[in-house]
């Protein structure tokens, strides 16, 4: 068989499969969202009412504004934190040896456990009887003796938010120690020898430098906690209230538990056009490369 | 008395302002890191431990925060047991998780050796709607996906799983291949080429066997993220299908968690993805940026 023919039969299955696991459904969900969708009536898949769906959430729903808030500032706090600690983190370890490579190892551990783990593991810690996290931050800071932190809206908040930064810190950890290995030695080098202070060595020479990664790195981690998910069911399943309900958790219930999936679908498209403009960011930074 | 610290007459010249000598200063700022790395990798791994301590913790010993116990397997057999059986999760997280990576790596180590070695109309284009495909929310895949399994009548089984796994999973793997064909030089390829030897006897006899390892850790990668998945084996099961994740909620009672159970079946989770996920660390963040960052 000749080359020409090859290369393209050789894509085709991928293409084909890419197209039916996720371009078909992305296009069916745009479909869907302009119907109106409910689980119980099939006809219902086929009823045409236009942008109602999406003028019905804009609207109708403090809901759905809720959950738009909190997954904008779940996604602040996850990125911001998740990536000035793995920062300060990767350059303690970056130098390498044996002690500090045996505990990036150590890192790929949180990051191999399941989101949904993670979340029942967190739910576990804060328990306001026997959690161990609730027992520790009772001594340290007595206010809190007595708070059961996932009844608390703010602070159930909180505890998901340290639960993500948690299991995320270790990978963002791991590339920006990478990162910082591609930093060339002689140039802080230099700079140290014409006397600059640490600090300004970090500031002038290796954050300059690293600025590619972390952008990438922060890219990658929006897209992720965006779509936060499986953390939040297992950990507060949106609650108390809605106080931590984010917009996958709301396209969820609203889609799944009552049966509105011309609704959810809507509402779930108004989350990829955020998606999309970050998805052009990264993949300009993959194919910079190339 | 007080003796001022009497510099290294080697570190003065340098240093001149400095209270501390060079060699002090370096020697504190070295522990303060040592204890700093210390700190972090003991949050990281105090939830971790404590779900390992309470597995083993029988059903008294769980609501309290005793460190020295009487340990027990109890929990471990429980598990397996009426009415939890997570055995029946077991099979399905590893049938689901093991044929996701069996359709995923041939498919995509095709198409990657052809993006890797070809020049292909809209090969760009391909490869950015690959690699966006990785971050469409899992929930809206889902929605259609229910609605076309019930009509079918594949709600409720492995296959439907596997086929949707195959959404996350191929991105990855299409890129994390490709990355370790590219690595693979050229030369060795052409000479067997001018040889005689045909394109399909050099894929099977100089490729494969060059890119098994990196075959294998994708494949490894690919098993983890599909072990792990959540919100599809949410969705799309509820009795004969459900995954090791989703068996999680099954140990909910009236009377609160079963604290002692879930810890010991997070353990049946986590403990053989730490195994893998070790096996392949060199290539771990690799696959998770698509080469972005090397």
């Amino acid at each position: 068989m000749r080359d020409s023919t090859l290369k393209y039969l050789l894509v085709a299955p991928a293409v084909l499969v890419v197209f039916a696991t996720a371009i078909w459904p992305l296009i069916e969900s745009l479909r869907l969202s302009f119907t109106v969708g409910r689980l119980n009536r099939p006809d219902s898949l086929n009823q045409y009412l236009g942008w109602e769906n999406f003028t019905w959430a804009f609207t109708q729903e403090p809901a759905f504004w809720n959950s738009v808030w909190v997954t904008a500032i779940y996604t602040v706090l996850t990125v911001g934190l998740t990536t000035v600690l793995a920062l300060g983190l990767a350059l303690l370890l970056a130098p390498g040896g044996k002690f500090r490579s045996g505990v990036q190892t150590l890192l790929i551990l949180p990051f191999a456990m399941s989101p949904a783990l993670i979340g029942v593991s967190f739910r576990f810690m804060f328990n306001p009887e026997f959690g161990l996290f609730d027992a520790f931050f009772g001594v340290m800071i007595p206010p809190l003796a007595d708070v059961s932190w996932l009844s608390d809206p703010v602070l159930a908040f909180a505890v998901c938010v340290m639960a993500d930064v948690w299991g995320w810190i270790p990978f963002l950890t791991l590339v920006l120690i990478g990162g910082l290995a591609s930093v060339p030695q002689d140039t802080i080098e230099a700079a140290q020898v014409d006397g600059a202070s640490g600090w300004r060595v970090f500031r002038d020479v290796t954050l300059p430098q690293l600025a590619p990664v972390l952008a990438v790195v922060i890219i990658l981690k929006s897209i992720f906690s965006l779509k936060t998910f499986d953390q939040i069911f297992m950990l507060t399943n949106g609650g108390p209230g809605t106080a931590t309900q984010t917009l996958s958790h709301y396209i969820y219930f609203n889609g799944m538990k009552y049966g509105q999936i011309g609704y959810a679908a809507s509402v779930a498209w108004l989350m990829v056009i955020p998606m999309i403009f970050l998805t052009y960011a990264y993949a300009k930074y993959v194919f910079r490369k190339e | 008395m007080s003796v001022a610290p009497m510099p290294d007459p080697e570190e003065f010249g340098r240093n001149p302002r400095q209270g501390l000598s060079g060699r002090q200063k370096k020697q504190i700022v070295r522990s303060v890191q040592v204890i700093l790395i210390l700190i972090a990798t003991f949050i990281m791994l105090v939830p971790i431990a404590w779900i390992f301590l309470a597995a083993f913790k029988n059903h008294l010993d769980v609501y309290t925060l005793k460190i020295f116990f009487k340990p027990t397997l109890e929990n471990f057999s429980l598990v397996f047991q009426e009415p939890y059986t997570l055995g029946e999760k077991l099979v399905n997280s590893t049938i689901v998780a093991f044929f996701t990576v069996l359709f995923a790596i041939p498919i995509a180590t095709m198409a990657a050796y052809s993006f890797s070695r070809f020049r292909l109309v809209g090969e760009t284009a391909m490869l950015v709607t690959i690699l966006a495909t990785q971050f469409v929310p899992a929930v809206v895949i889902i929605l259609p996906f229910f609605v076309m399994f019930r009509d079918v009548g594949l709600l409720d089984t492995r296959l439907g799983l596997i086929l949707v796994n195959l959404a996350i999973v191929m991105p990855f793997a299409i890129w994390m291949i490709k990355g370790f064909i590219d690595g693979i030089p050229l030369d060795t390829e052409e000479a067997a080429m001018v040889d005689g030897s045909s394109r399909a006897q050099v894929i099977r006899n100089i490729v494969l066997p060059m890119a098994a390892p990196g075959l294998l850790t994708a494949g490894i990668f690919c098993f983890i993220i599909a072990w792990n998945e959540f919100l599809f084996a949410l969705i799309l099961t509820n009795k004969d299908a459900v995954t090791l994740p989703i068996g999680l909620a099954l140990f909910k009672a009236e009377e609160g968690d079963l604290w002692n159970l879930l810890s010991a079946a997070g353990i049946i989770i986590m403990v053989p993805m730490f195994v893998l996920a070790l096996l392949i660390r060199k290539y771990f963040v690799q696959g998770m940026t698509m080469g972005a960052v090397r």
